[in-house]
């Protein structure tokens, strides 16, 4: 039976659940030409962040695939680029590279226009034109299979490893039996079940990137005299009951569900086939969510405990959590209610099901918490620095 | 309502979703067994459902999460105080944290 939402079909083939104009500046120069157009037109999202100058070429190559990947995520409709002109990532790169992608793409630089005022003129009246055509394209039916879903924990607490955390995880095997793509992140909850993990790889390369990831982390908290390890179970983690590092690490890992791991990608980096993959990504919400998107993520399954209300400009986040305290006072931040699979009144295979219906109706067009509070404008790029 | 969750078969302790009381019976329809809690176990921390013999693997999840530090009765809190991480096969923690 086909398992199918509605969505945007885009020239390269992807679908998207979301139909934005994407205003995004090239560097965090830029920042307030973009934001003051996505206020002056509507149906446009700036995509503000603090990058693009001033950091090593590891970083400004990082800065731009990230860029670039989320001109292509397939909720963006099309892009407005915003330049300075003398920052180091090049805005005339950013903008070619998307235009691949077959969607609209301009570009607009500060210096050039004369500007701040000019820049937004110019771009304020060509956001206008992209909102007039975006708007014109229809959701169709598509396959599931088109799904690209992320996850992240935020605001863990102890109903996170052993119910929102597993329900994710029944959710993330059904998203790829239906042929669709999975991606878990946050290196540092994942240190200490690396090994697990790692037992499900595809093949022995898969497997030693596996533990590389994990190792790179660890190998640079050594660098930087930071006991990573110690800090991933705090004080509250163990008189929350968590006894070791491994048994935190598999209440995380746990959302990745049981499919092999196909793969692992850097940050904004898109997998290249279906299945579950693993990104290094950190746990940091701004940077996380920001690296997914750019991968292509078109929504995620995002569980908390006590309650992280945090979205992104083009990527709802479906926020689920199994607390029923934090249900009861934070339900204007959260989507999916999951505290009876600890009242034990809900199975949590059945919880799973309903987090995928959840994401095929949130992927049709069913707004998502933290979108209707608009509470999804912050959003980072991830840098390993120094910054210069 | 229920006050344990049994997260994987293979599990040989279960995780409080109540303050669970000294002397309560617990029933684990899974496991088809009762069993009496020894001492009151805080929501969020872990009840042995059989016998942990010193250095038996604590699973939880289906795997070690680490090793008894001392024997343990079925119906005991399982904690820091009880075990160790070292020791355990995918353990990372080079220090043992006394606990609290």
């Amino acid at each position: 039976m086909k398992v199918e939402f509605f969505g945007y079909e885009r020239p390269d083939g992807t679908v998207g659940v979301r139909n934005h104009v994407a205003i995004i500046p090239s560097v965090g120069c830029s920042n307030e030409v973009a934001h003051q157009i996505s206020h002056l037109i509507r149906g446009t999202v700036a995509l503000t962040h603090h990058q693009g100058c001033l950091t090593p070429p590891r970083d400004l190559d990082q800065v731009a695939r990230v860029l670039i990947g989320l001109g292509k995520n397939p909720n963006v409709a099309a892009s407005l680029i915003v330049g300075l002109g003398c920052e180091s990532v090049d805005p005339d790169e950013i903008a070619d590279e998307i235009a691949k992608s077959g969607k609209p793409v301009e570009l607009v630089k500060i210096q050039e226009e004369g500007g701040s005022i000019k820049a937004l003129a110019k771009g304020a009246e060509i956001a206008a034109k992209m909102a007039l055509e975006a708007s014109k394209v229809r959701r169709k039916k598509v396959d599931a299979s088109s799904l690209i879903v992320s996850t992240k924990c935020g605001a863990s607490d102890t109903t996170s490893g052993i119910s929102s955390n597993i329900a994710v995880g029944q959710a993330a095997d059904i998203v790829i039996k239906n042929g669709g793509t999975f991606i878990l992140g946050e290196v540092c909850d994942i240190m200490g079940a690396e090994n697990i993990l790692a037992k499900r790889a595809v093949n022995e390369n898969v497997r030693e990137e596996v533990i590389t990831m994990v190792k790179n982390l660890s190998d640079l908290g050594e660098a930087l005299s930071v006991d990573v390890v110690g800090t991933q179970l705090t004080g509250g983690n163990r008189r929350g009951g968590l006894s070791t590092v491994v048994e935190k690490a598999l209440g995380a890992s746990v959302k990745g569900g049981t499919a092999p791991i196909q793969g692992v990608v850097e940050y904004g980096e898109k997998p290249p086939g279906r299945g579950l993959y693993l990104m290094s990504t950190p746990g940091h919400g701004f940077e996380n969510l920001t690296g997914v998107a750019a991968a292509g993520s078109q929504l995620m399954l995002f569980t908390t405990g006590v309650g992280a209300p945090e979205g992104h400009p083009i990527m709802p986040t479906i926020k689920i959590c199994g607390n029923r305290e934090t249900c009861s006072r934070l339900m204007s931040h959260i989507d999916v209610d999951v505290s009876q699979i600890i009242e034990g009144t809900v199975a949590v295979e059945d919880a799973g099901k309903k987090l995928y219906e959840e994401v095929l109706s949130v992927a049709s067009g069913k707004l998502t918490k933290a979108e209707i509070l608009n509470f999804d404008e912050t959003m980072e790029i991830l840098v390993h620095g120094p910054i210069m | 309502m229920r006050r344990v969750v049994l997260v994987n078969r293979k599990d040989n302790v279960v995780t409080a979703v109540s303050d669970i009381q000294e002397g309560e019976t617990i029933e684990l329809e899974e496991a088809s067994k009762r069993i009496v809690v020894k001492k009151v176990v805080p929501f969020g921390h872990k009840i042995a459902i059989e016998k942990i013999a010193k250095g038996r693997c604590v699973i939880k999840y289906g795997e070690c999460i680490a090793k008894a530090k001392e024997d343990i009765e079925e119906g005991d809190w399982v904690h820091s105080s009880s075990t160790d991480p070292r020791g355990a096969p995918n353990n990372i923690e080079e220090v043992y944290v006394p606990p609290e």
